[in-house]
Parts: C-alpha cells; sequence; structure tokens
C-alpha cells in the first residue's frame, strides 16, 4: 500500500495530488449520505452542470495569472442567452444570431479592458460595472421575462450527445484542453505568466501588457457568451435572472487549482480538476438535501478554504524560497 | 543617564540576498555612531531589524544591557528606540502638536483631546528645540527640513527615548537646515542617548559623528575614531579592495568607428530636450546627481515614456520606438536601474527571465515555443555571462544579485543588439561582481556594441567611459573626454547653473 502511494505521489505533483485527494473524500462523503451520488448518471450529471462553470473559469485562469480578474461573467452569460434567444424569436438564423452574440460578448470585453487600460481602474471593481450594466441589459432585453427557445438547431446544442456525454461538456473539455495548451506552449501563454509576475519589468522586457490584458478580457467576454447560449440551449429559453454568482464560482474553482492573486502562477490541469471539485460539491449538497439557504453558506466556506489554502501555498513558496537561498548562501 | 544597544550576531536573509552576516557590535550613549558603506552594504537593513521592521533571522539585541526583541516598529518606538527615515513619516493634514503627540493626545476629564494642553507641551519641546514653528500648523505647509524635525520631536516627546536613529537624514536638505539638525542631534547625545547617524556623505560624518562603524557586504568590518581615521582609511574598509586596479586591468583594445546613435533634442514630459551622438564600440557614460534625468533620457528613447519631440537616428536612418518592443526591433535595449521592480520577472525562473524577450523570435507560425531553441539560448547565456545557478529553472528570485543583473544583460545581449544601455548596472552588487561587469562592458565595446552607461559613482563612471555626458536639472550640462575627466570636473558641471554652451 505504501509503496502504491510512493508511485502516485511521483507521478503527479504534490499540489495536484492535494485536489485528487480533496475530490475522493467529497465523493466519499457524499456517497455516504446518498448512495446515487457515486454513479455514471449522477457523473455526468455534475460534469453538464460543470460545464458552464468550465468555461468561465478557462477564461479566470489566464486573467487570474496575468494579474487581473472579471466579475462580470455571470450577468454577461445571462444578458448573452437573452440575446441570442431574442435574436432567433425575432427570426433572426440561429447561425447568424449566435455569431452576433459572439461578437456582443468581445465588445464587452474590450469594454472591460478599456475601463482597465485606459480608465486604470482595478480589475476587480471595472468588472463590477459590467457585472451590473449587462445584468440591466438582460432584463431590459426581454422587459423582465424569460425569451422561450423553440428553434430546433438551437436546441440541439443542449440536447444532442456524443459518446453519450453531453456536447455542453465536449465543448468544455475541447476549450479547456486547446487553452492549457496554449498557455503551456505558445508565446501568448508565456507573456501571460510574464506580466502577471511584473507588468512593468514585463513591457521593458519588450512585451506589451496591455494589449494582453485587452485579448484576455476578449477571450473572457467570447467564452462566456459561448456558455450562455449553450446554457439558455439547456434551458429552453433566455433568462435574464440566471448565472447569479457564476463568477464566484469559477473563481473558487481556478483558486483551489493552484491560481495565486498574487499573480503569474497556476495552470490549467489545476483548474480542470478545481471545476469538477467545486461542482461533485455543489452537487453533493443538493443531492443531501442541504436546504439552499445552508448552501450558499457552504459555498462561501468553500471560498474561504480556497483562499485560506492560496494563502499557505503563497507562504510555502516564500519560506521554500529563503531557505533555498539561505543555502545556496551559506555555501558560497 | 547614558544608554547603550549591542548588537549580537545578527543575520538576515532575503530571497537571494545575506543582507547581514552575523553582525556584532556595541554602540554607547553620549556619543554620535554613524553608519558608513556602499549600497547594499547592510546599513539600513541593520536599523530596520533593530525597529522590529524586518525580524532578523538569527541573533537578538541588548537594550541597556537586556535582551529585546521588537515585532513591530510601534513596539520599538515604545520602549524608546525611534528611526528617523528618509521619507517621511509624519501625517500632512495634521498640526504639529497633532503629530508629535499622535496616539497619545492628553485629553480631559470626560476623555476628550484637550486642544491647548496638546499645544502648550508641543511649545515646551519646539522651545527646547529652539525651532521658530508653532504647535497649530498643519504639518503639509512647513519646509522638508521642518517636517523631519517634527519627527524627530515625536520620537523626542516619549520620556524613555533611549535609541534614534538617523537613516539619511540630509538627502534633501539644505546646508542651513543641516545646521539645525546637527544642533538638535547634539542635544540629543549631551542627554546620553544612543545616536545613529546613516550617510553617504564623508563629510558631514566627519562632522557630526564620534565613532564610525564601517559595512561591507552584509558584513560589520569595525569601528574607528570618526576624527582621527583619513577618508582613505575608511574608503579602503569600506570597498575592501582598491578598483583603481580593476580599472587598470581592463582591456581598452578597441577603436571607435562611425556614428551609430544619434539623438537631437529628444524630450518627454520628464526631460528637457537632449542631444547626443554614440558611436560604434563607444562606452558613453551619462554621469549626474540623482534626480537629474538621464533615466528619463533613456526611457524616451526606447519608447517606455512617449518621445514628445526631436529625432532619433540609428545608423543613420530616423527610427520611432513606440514601446520597448519596437526599441529592441531596432536594436536598442536598455537595461534598468531598478532590477527588482523593473528588471526580473520574479514569479519565472532563470531560463524564462533570459528568453523573454525572445519569445517571438523563437516560436513558430502557430505561436508555439521552440524549447530545444530557448534551451540554446539560455545555456550560452549562462556559459557567457557567468551566471551561477544551480540550474536554469531555479527562480530568479534565488540568485545573488550580481547574477539576477547578469541574467537581464544575457536576456538583452540573446537579441544581438546594436545599442546596450546599462542604468546602475552595479548597484547593490559585491565588488567581484562587480568588476566582472566592467569586464563585461568592455568586451561588448570591442565586439563593436554602442554602450551607454548610467552610473552615479564617479570613479567607475570615468573608468569604464571613452566620453562623459554631464546631466543635471532634465538637461545635458557638458560633455567631457576620458582624458579630460576627473570627479571635481564632473562634480562641478552636474551643479553648474548654465547650459550646453560652457
Amino acid at each position: 500500500m505504501n509503496n502504491v502511494w510512493k508511485k502516485v505521489k511521483g507521478l503527479i505533483p504534490g499540489d495536484k495530488l492535494i485536489l485528487i485527494v480533496a475530490l475522493v473524500i467529497v465523493v466519499a462523503i457524499f456517497t455516504s449520505l446518498n448512495g446515487n451520488y457515486l454513479s455514471w448518471t449522477n457523473f455526468v450529471n455534475i460534469l453538464v452542470a460543470a460545464s458552464l462553470i468550465g468555461l468561465v473559469a478557462i477564461g479566470h485562469t489566464y486573467l487570474i495569472i496575468a494579474g487581473q480578474n472579471d466579475l462580470s461573467p455571470g450577468s454577461v452569460a445571462a444578458f448573452t442567452g437573452v440575446l441570442c434567444a431574442t435574436l432567433v424569436a425575432m427570426g433572426v438564423p440561429f447561425i447568424l444570431a449566435m455569431v452576433i452574440t459572439l461578437a456582443s460578448g468581445a465588445v464587452v470585453g474590450i469594454f472591460n479592458a478599456w475601463m482597465v487600460n485606459r480608465i486604470k481602474i482595478e480589475a476587480f471593481i471595472a468588472t463590477l460595472v459590467s457585472q451590473f450594466v449587462f445584468r440591466g441589459f438582460a432584463y431590459i432585453l426581454c422587459d423582465g421575462r424569460p425569451v422561450s427557445i423553440t428553434d430546433k438547431s438551437y436546441l440541439w446544442i443542449g440536447a444532442t450527445r456524443f459518446l453519450s456525454i453531453p456536447l455542453s461538456v465536449w465543448i468544455m473539455l475541447v476549450l479547456i484542453l486547446v487553452f492549457g495548451i496554449i498557455l503551456a506552449r505558445t508565446r501568448f501563454g508565456r507573456s501571460v505568466y510574464a506580466i502577471g509576475g511584473n507588468k512593468d519589468a514585463a513591457r521593458l522586457a519588450g512585451l506589451n501588457p496591455q494589449r494582453i490584458v485587452t485579448i484576455l478580457f476578449i477571450m473572457m467576454g467570447v467564452i462566456t457568451a459561448l456558455g450562455g447560449i449553450v446554457f439558455s440551449s439547456r434551458m429552453h429559453s433566455g433568462q435574464p435572472a440566471a448565472n447569479v454568482n457564476l463568477e464566484f464560482d469559477a473563481i473558487t474553482a481556478v483558486v483551489l487549482g493552484g491560481v495565486s492573486f498574487t499573480g503569474g502562477v497556476g495552470d490549467m490541469v489545476g483548474t480542470i480538476l478545481g471545476v469538477i471539485l467545486i461542482q461533485a460539491f455543489n452537487t453533493g449538497l443538493i443531492m443531501v438535501n442541504v436546504p439552499s439557504f445552508w448552501q450558499y453558506v457552504a459555498r462561501g466556506a468553500l471560498l474561504l478554504f480556497a483562499l485560506t489554502s492560496d494563502y499557505i501555498r503563497k507562504t510555502k513558496r516564500e519560506k521554500a524560497l529563503l531557505e533555498s537561498s539561505k543555502k545556496a548562501l551559506s555555501s558560497k | 543617564m547614558s544608554h547603550s544597544v549591542e548588537f549580537r550576531n545578527i543575520t538576515k536573509f532575503f530571497p537571494g540576498v545575506k543582507a547581514l552576516d552575523d553582525v556584532s557590535f556595541r554602540a554607547e550613549g553620549s556619543r554620535v555612531l554613524a553608519f558608513l558603506g556602499e549600497n547594499g552594504a547592510g546599513k539600513s537593513t541593520l536599523l530596520k531589524t533593530l525597529n522590529g521592521d524586518y525580524q532578523a533571522t538569527s541573533g537578538d539585541y541588548m537594550l541597556d544591557g537586556e535582551s529585546v526583541h521588537f515585532k513591530s516598529p510601534h513596539e520599538a518606538i515604545e520602549a524608546g528606540v525611534s528611526v528617523i527615515y528618509q521619507e517621511r513619516q509624519v501625517l500632512m493634514e495634521l498640526s504639529v502638536a497633532e503629530n508629535i503627540f499622535l496616539g497619545r493626545m492628553p485629553t480631559g476629564r470626560l476623555g476628550f483631546i484637550d486642544i491647548h494642553e496638546a499645544g502648550r507641551m508641543a511649545q515646551r519641546i519646539i522651545d527646547d528645540f529652539g525651532l521658530p514653528i508653532r504647535p497649530s500648523t498643519k504639518v503639509k505647509d512647513l519646509s522638508i527640513a521642518y517636517q523631519q524635525m517634527v519627527e524627530i520631536m515625536k520620537a523626542y516627546s516619549r520620556d524613555n527615548l533611549r535609541v534614534i536613529c538617523f537613516d539619511e537624514p540630509t538627502a534633501s536638505l539644505s546646508d542651513a537646515e543641516i545646521d539645525v539638525l546637527f544642533r538638535i542631534i547634539e542635544k540629543l547625545r549631551d542627554e546620553g542617548k544612543v545616536v545613529i547617524y546613516v550617510s553617504h556623505r564623508m563629510s558631514e560624518i566627519k562632522r557630526i559623528a564620534d565613532d564610525v562603524a564601517i559595512f561591507k557586504d552584509g558584513h560589520y568590518v569595525k569601528t574607528v575614531d570618526a576624527k582621527t581615521t583619513s577618508d582613505a582609511e575608511m574608503i579602503r574598509l569600506m570597498v575592501g579592495r582598491d578598483l583603481g586596479d580593476i580599472y587598470d586591468s581592463l582591456d581598452r583594445d578597441k577603436t571607435i568607428g562611425d556614428e551609430l546613435l544619434r539623438v537631437e533634442g529628444l524630450y518627454s514630459d520628464y526631460v528637457q530636450p537632449v542631444s547626443f551622438t554614440l558611436h560604434r564600440g563607444e562606452v558613453l557614460g551619462f554621469s549626474g546627481l540623482v534626480g537629474a534625468g538621464r533615466t528619463e533620457v533613456m526611457r524616451a528613447i526606447i519608447g517606455a515614456d512617449r518621445m514628445l519631440g526631436g529625432k532619433v537616428y540609428l545608423e543613420g536612418n530616423e527610427i520611432h520606438n513606440k514601446d520597448p518592443h519596437a526599441a529592441m526591433e531596432n536594436g536598442i535595449v536598455y537595461v534598468p536601474e531598478d532590477r527588482k521592480t523593473q528588471g526580473i520577472l520574479s514569479n519565472l525562473d532563470v531560463a524564462k527571465n533570459i528568453t523573454v524577450s525572445m519569445l517571438d523570435r523563437n516560436s513558430n507560425a502557430l505561436g508555439f515555443v521552440d524549447t530545444s531553441k530557448e534551451d540554446e539560448i539560455v545555456k550560452g547565456g549562462i556559459r557567457d555571462f557567468s551566471i551561477k545557478t544551480p540550474s536554469p529553472d531555479k527562480k530568479i528570485v534565488e540568485l545573488s544579485g550580481g547574477n539576477q543583473q547578469k541574467c537581464i544583460v544575457a536576456r538583452w545581449m540573446a537579441t544581438k543588439p546594436k545599442v546596450l544601455i546599462l542604468d546602475e548596472p552595479t548597484k547593490g552588487i559585491d565588488v567581484g561582481a562587480k568588476s566582472e561587469f566592467y569586464h563585461m562592458i568592455c568586451s561588448f565595446a570591442k565586439q563593436g556594441l554602442g554602450v551607454i552607461l548610467i552610473s552615479s559613482e564617479l570613479p567607475e563612471i570615468i573608468g569604464l567611459s571613452d566620453r562623459i555626458i554631464v546631466m543635471g536639472n532634465l538637461e545635458v550640462k557638458g560633455e567631457v573626454m576620458r582624458k579630460d575627466a576627473s570627479e571635481e570636473r564632473l562634480l562641478s558641471l552636474a551643479m553648474s547653473e548654465g547650459g550646453e554652451d560652457k
């Protein structure tokens, strides 16, 4: 048993291992409380429920590594869902409606980047502006009433399955993979880490932090719009009140996955584990009938846990750094 | 009663730096003790570990024979240990009296602050100090010197003041103001306090200090008598070796080629119009006092600050650097002065710090980075600049300051620049690494690069430059060839009133 454990430890880096262990514990606890928890159906359910969080978490992984943040995705997902449903209801062909909706996501991103780059507002506050504005637009667009969807091709997105797994899950998995590779292997991904560590130094080293930040916000806007379209299709309607606090679930997942609020640290593997962990937790709370008011408290506790572990990791990094330079300098 | 402080085996580590190494000595009251040492010798760090701003990694303090340990500057102040910093710590919007008694204003019976009593108490201290200011004046309306006096009075107003330290207190004071400060320091000394005085200025130290504690690279060297020890002797103790030998051993066998860079009337928000030329194989020094505008000229040239007017020609062609990236593409690169905040990317390892500027050139059309190309550059950089690192994937902050700086130089040399701008490249670097940098600079020039060297250390700039441009007040004050350069000449130009037409 001990040997197996050692082998596992050698294969998987320590911080990821902790996440996997946490996931196993969460699954074990909820399974013991409700026997139906550990099943293929429920696993797929968790992935479907995680699909929107997962998409938004891709954007947050990039933004937080770059030293930014975004509090608008919940509102933007609702707004884009309502927008796409409204356009289709007005008779616009679905494909065209989708293109317009994705473009509107890009516009949201440009607006966020403009506030951060030009008016120099902290991203955390700037995107709060968008959170309010686009929630408002979502209600204004449909006059507060959900817009139902009857278009066949629109509904197909939320209903179809490949290999018995819904399309929405595939979209999330493929995008996480693609953006994970971009983050780890391309010059763009590497620039994101560089500006997250120190914007000024990165600029003097020949990078263009403002342009990178703009691209990241646009990326977040478009991905969120895609998420909004898929979500509305699953719900058979564009709902202006949907996806409240979506960004907090995504941020919790990303921070659980090892992305640090100080910027410059983290990766996509951590994010996918964090996403699954947080949705396993949220779904579990529902399945064991935790009253919905208490679910808020539990989710707050999870966010606190994520932030605390971020803090502990940071202190550990600093300590290790000090120790190793102590060693290097003493031996001199 | 006379107080004393004893430092016992104080060691302090920061990532990549051993800032203090086993420092032990004793400071007596009724005497002024000066700390003397180069930048990065550990003087300020020692004060900060004394007053609890930093925690020593090991070692402790004896205050009046009693072991103490402060967790914060607040605790230290409560115990009678105050540090007066270069940057003032007073609250601008409050009055003199409110600043002096901050947090302990006298109160009446009902717990309300008794503003008149505070005024009277403050007036007594002001009279003691013999200053022409009033307790009710807002601190922001005072001159910088008097703001500093308020800070000293704040420390003095505590009955139990035992140790008072001054960290470069005269940096922004006029001569008359310095006289007032020194009178007060003498008063504190005569009352038996331990007075510690940190400064670079030898003449001040000679004037005010009784003893001089000398520091070098985080070590305490020894304490000498301020009045009987010669300047040369103190500098020898402080530098540890004669840099003159290093300058003499440099390889200057090179030819200065044709014009490489021509700057005409360049100005930005931060600097007046400046013109100069740089030739292939030339080391062009930029001398001047801190704040003379040298860094600002370079930032405008590379597009870090917006150039508002003027022209820049490289090899005869006019160029426009809209940002540092464009400058790099044109072959002009800049190693910034503040390594920590502008040079290194502290979250990344050595390899990624070296290759960050080559991301474009090392990646294919799809944007994927060719890691084998990068490995080559990293290996080459570590070898060519003898960067001491256990491995390329060590975090850059674990390296010593000199090796971090070499990484930044390696980063830029990999881009094959034509003009290399070095802004205070040897600041806070130990003497051994300094001499390596000097040899490096000469070999760059020999390879045909144009090197611009900004340095505030006069021997360094005279020892390395072929030609020196002196700046002051955000404009060029004059130009001196190497054979005519002397420290006096450069200083008098830097402080002169006139412009370029000398």
